[in-house]
């Protein structure tokens, strides 16, 4: 544990900032500058707990026009904890949930909740395309949230018997119901090899075998659905067993006339890791067996675990022994995540320069940092829009028949909510290739350079934002240096070699320097903005 | 690093013995067992400037329900392993050797017809892993002792010049460990139609004025004073490859693209893109490798894939789909190939296909769906193929100790055999060890 024992007890401006891009969405200097002068520790705790209020948060949900409105829940209190009401018109739009989703990237009053979802998002790479059901993979990232805090072990007997996870994975598939079915392998294997020990660690065919086994007649039942025209877009799921025993649903659609379930488990026993237990309520129908990977294989499961966290908070190149200490901080912290997680924010390693810019930044986060860096706080965006009953600045829309969509996420390489695999998304170096970088190089456009309308109104990474320049400069600059040092302040890119930048500014400034609001001003400005977002000291974070 | 190990005490010997019984007569002729027509022509010779097209099975390619087993212990086997998912005989085209390829193959079965197709059923590897990471990540780098590098990605290191050749090799589908090297790089080229440096366009006019991107990607800004983290070194080269190959697209791809106001006489016959699997569009992929083709870049490998093929589940309903859509694009791409000619003489002669997956599925089927398997099927398709059967179909009537097919074949033969025969460099060089070629070039 050595690694983490040293506490930080006081930080700069510069490890305030670090900890901001690492454990949320980035943070303004303004924002940042409150942070320096409290305490690291008590600002990681409250950050990691979530103390801010979302009142507000959830009160303007539905202005963020990802949620449908008028009619079915409308009422701000029917949203929470979460808004599976998409447009009904839509049920399976994965367009408006990518930008749902971002949108409360931006705007969450406690971002380390939508930071640490994106974290098991990848960690539990779940693809909407498989599972065809977008209120049902909104529900899994709202379980990242509720227990993405908690026990590791909670958290990942709750993903098992997660809807969109056990359609991604099979598990409704794994029924034996006749001589012959053998239990589909596909979620045993994954969840080992995946989600909690690695490759070939510490298990064998035999336990995959075994622990398909106990998890056979695992299903899901659609609730919801009454409210919606078409039956089989039902907005949320719930956990079920076919287990041969009395049908608690006697009255749902699916199960009405059954008084018992039908048996669709394997009967008898199954043997993990050199453990017996029975299959039936003795080992509550199986979900005992989740539980045996974090108490029979502990340390590697925490080995795991802390290989996963540490390349994704912290830096993608660490030996083992620092591996191996953050494994210990978590078996120390007996696989509780928030713990953990405040542990490394809370040690001075965490806070090493040489850990800085040390990682490629995914393009989801990259392109909610940068939205939310050169726009308004979420209290006064929220203003004018509650005024006109617009609705508030977001990463798609409809509008006619004309889709903004969210293409952009997938060209550079991170397709939310829909990877193609269980293994998720090769991260840090592989995030940049000739071609997802080329798509960065867009966004960033939309995003510091005014966008509007494009020729052919389709499919153009558009990110909707209005955004005044002059707000980005609490004080006016009187140098063209004094834009760049401010722009560089705000977006936070690794540091700039000063010849890059002279070169910049000498081919953006032809004329002398003045600030006033005429479009050479603007244009000079915006693009600098754009060749900072896109310079590769800008993908590091 | 059991596994590790054992992969690589057993795959000398592997390859050794397996050579001598799977390919030891070469190919079966694809004319035997088949019914009339003439013989196939024979293939043409090979070209001054060869093209390799790859096109991966994401998911793990079924061998048994696709090139069927007709007769003998291994028909016997198959109906009793897959008692709902047999393809019954009447729905399968003869190919000859007792096998029958699904008839909604039947884009490859026209292919197999015209002499053009070596197969490889049983194609595999010792000490298979069922992990689709590993498997394919197994496949990818292709060496006696896999180090971290991709197969393609070293003869990349190999073939490219440096800085010199950024279209060389063209990757429609992300870059996959198989095309990283060490030193040189493929590039990914997606969506040709915004392929631009700087790509903007907006009411404030786009940046028609790439330098000011460009000095960020220079070296010599970024990199002055810094040793390069593995994070820079991604960003600036990925950035200064996107603006060279980005330059040299625009200037050879042209604006006039290819659609119905550009007809090519292959064209009408690639299959719709929404077919079935059009997340993957493998069709319109192909497509636009025909037109790279066509417009004459200086391209050597093409990568591309498709997906879906992990049938767990709804394998009877979905998996005919995936072949039909798959066959349909390949033969629509054989034939639009003909119909272009460049300076380096018609793309029919210069091209081949290889087709792959990380592993085929479990014998026995499982509740309609088909779990992780071991051995496969490979294909090469080409003017330049001998066509027929180049591996021993496996015995179903011999399985691992789960339910496997034991190959037949070491991928890496298939490899070497490309590598030796069409791209014309040193197999033992890019394998980092001896392997058979199989004889179908």
């Amino acid at each position: 544990m050595a690694t983490f024992d040293t506490q930080k007890t006081a930080w700069t401006m510069d490890d305030v900032l670090h900890f901001g891009r690492r454990a949320g969405f980035g943070l303004k200097p303004e924002t940042a500058a409150q942070l320096v002068s409290r305490s690291p520790a008590a600002t990681v705790a409250a950050w990691v707990d979530g103390t801010a209020s979302e009142t507000a948060f959830n009160g303007a949900l539905p202005l963020a026009n990802v949620v449908d409105y008028p009619g079915y829940g409308s009422e701000p209190d029917q949203w929470a904890p979460h808004p599976f009401n998409l447009r009904v018109e839509h049920p399976a739009n994965l367009t408006e949930a990518q930008s749902y989703w971002a949108w409360r990237m931006q705007y969450a009053p406690n971002p380390f909740k939508e930071k640490l979802a994106l974290y098991w998002h990848q960690h539990f790479a779940t693809g909407a395309k498989k599972v065809d059901n977008i209120p049902l993979m909104l529900k899994q990232i709202q379980l990242f949230r509720d227990l993405g805090r908690g026990n590791f072990g909670d958290l990942l007997l709750a993903v098992s018997q997660d809807p969109a996870m056990m359609i991604w994975l099979d598990t409704i598939q794994n029924k034996v119901e006749k001589s012959g079915d053998v239990p589909n392998e596909n979620f045993a294997r994954e969840v080992l090899e995946l989600y909690s020990l690695g490759i070939d660690n510490g298990y064998n065919q035999k336990d995959i075998t075994e622990l398909a086994k106990a998890m056979t007649g695992w299903d899901y039942i659609g609730r919801d659905f009454p409210i919606v025209d078409n039956p089989y877009y039902f907005n949320d799921g719930e956990f079920i067993v076919y287990h041969g025993q009395a049908n608690p649903y006697p009255n749902h659609p699916w199960l009405q006339g059954y008084t018992t379930l039908p048996n669709q488990r394997v009967s008898g026993t199954f043997t993990l890791f050199g453990v017996t237990l029975e299959l039936g309520a003795g080992s509550h129908f199986g979900a005992d067996a989740i539980q045996l990977i974090l108490t029979q294989r502990a340390q590697a499961c925490a080995t795991f675990l802390a290989q996963r966290l540490l390349r994704f908070f912290l830096n993608p190149d660490l030996s083992a022994s620092v591996i191996n200490d953050f494994r210990d901080v978590i078996l120390a912290n007996a696989f509780h995540l928030g713990m953990s997680l405040k542990a490394l924010f809370k040690s001075a390693y965490f806070y090493d320069p040489m850990h800085r810019f040390a990682l490629v930044e995914g393009p989801v986060a990259w392109s909610v940092r940068a939205a939310k860096l050169l726009s308004p706080e979420f209290a006064a965006a929220l203003q004018p829009y509650q005024q006109n009953s617009a609705n508030l600045p977001r990463f798609s829309a409809w509008a006619g028949f004309v889709n903004w969509d969210t293409s952009g996420f997938f060209n550079m390489g991170q397709d939310l909510l829909n990877p193609k695999g269980p293994n998720g998304w090769k991260d840090h170096a592989a995030w940049l290739n000739s071609d997802t970088y080329r798509h960065r190089t867009r966004t960033a456009y939309a995003l510091a350079v005014k966008e509007s309308l494009g020729e052919d109104h389709l499919h153009v990474e558009r990110f909707l934002f209005d955004t005044d320049f002059r707000e980005w400069f609490p004080t006016a600059p009187t140098t063209a240096m004094e834009v760049f040092n401010r722009l560089t302040a705000l977006l936070q890119p690794a540091p700039i070699p000063s010849a890059l930048r002279d070169a910049w500014l000498g081919l953006l400034w032809t004329k002398p320097f003045a600030w006033n609001g005429s479009a050479d001003t603007e244009t000079a400005v915006r693009r600098l903005a754009f060749l900072i977002l896109c310079s590769p000291q800008a993908q590091q974070h | 690093m059991a596994n590790r190990r054992e992969f690589l005490q057993t795959m000398a010997a592997g390859s050794a013995v397996l050579s001598g019984l799977a390919c030891g007569g070469g190919g079966t002729p694809a004319s035997s067992g088949t019914s009339g027509g003439p013989p196939p022509p024979p293939p043409a010779p090979a070209p001054t400037a060869p093209i390799l097209v790859i096109v991966t099975a994401e998911g793990g390619m079924d061998l048994l329900d696709a090139l069927i087993p007709m007769d003998g212990a291994n028909a016997g086997a198959y109906q009793s392993h897959r008692p709902t998912l047999n393809v019954n005989p009447a729905n399968t085209t003869n190919i000859g050797s007792n096998l029958g390829l699904n008839k909604a193959f039947a884009g490859m079965a026209a292919l197999h017809q015209q002499g053009r197709v070596a197969w490889l059923p049983g194609i595999g590897m010792p000490n298979p892993t069922l992990s689709h990471f590993l498997a394919a990540d197994l496949w990818s780098q292709g060496s006696a002792i896999p180090g971290g590098t991709g197969w393609m990605g070293r003869y990349a290191d190999l073939a490219f010049l440096n800085g010199a050749d950024p279209l060389r090799g063209i990757s429609t589908d992300g870059l996959p460990l198989a095309v990283q090297g060490l030193d040189r790089n493929f590039v990914n080229i997606s969506t040709p139609d915004t392929y631009r440096f700087p790509a903007t366009r907006s009411e404030w006019g786009s940046i028609d004025d790439p330098s000011p991107l460009r000095l960020g990607f220079s070296d010599g800004f970024s990199l002055s004073g810094t040793a390069a983290a593995s994070g820079m070194k991604a960003a600036l080269e990925s950035g200064h490859l996107y603006d060279q190959a980005q330059s040299l697209f625009s200037s050879l791809i042209g604006t006039s693209r290819r659609n119905t106001s550009v007809p090519y006489p292959g064209d009408a016959n690639y299959p719709d893109a929404t077919l079935r699997n059009d997340y993957f569009h493998l069709s319109s992929q192909l497509k636009f490798i025909a037109e790279m083709i066509a417009k004459d870049l200086p391209s050597q490998v093409f990568v591309t894939a498709t997906g879906g093929f992990d049938t767990h589940s709804n394998h009877a309903r979905d998996f005919p789909l995936l072949l039909n859509e798959m066959g349909a694009s390949l033969n629509a791409f054989y034939a639009d190939l003909a119909s272009i000619n460049t300076a380096k003489g018609n793309a029919q002669d210069r091209v081949i296909i290889m087709g792959w997956s990380e592993f085929g599925r479990r014998v026995r089927e499982n509740n309609g769906g088909l779990d992780h398997g071991t051995a496969g099927l490979s294909y090469v398709i080409g003017k330049g193929v001998k066509g027929g059967i180049y591996s021993n179909y496996p015995d179903l009537t011999n399985l691992d100790d789960n339910g496997n097919l034991k190959f037949t074949t070491d991928f890496r033969n298939l490899y070497a055999t490309v590598l030796d025969k069409w791209m014309g460099v040193s197999s033992k060089t890019v394998l980092g060890g001896s392997y058979p070629n199989l004889g179908f070039l």
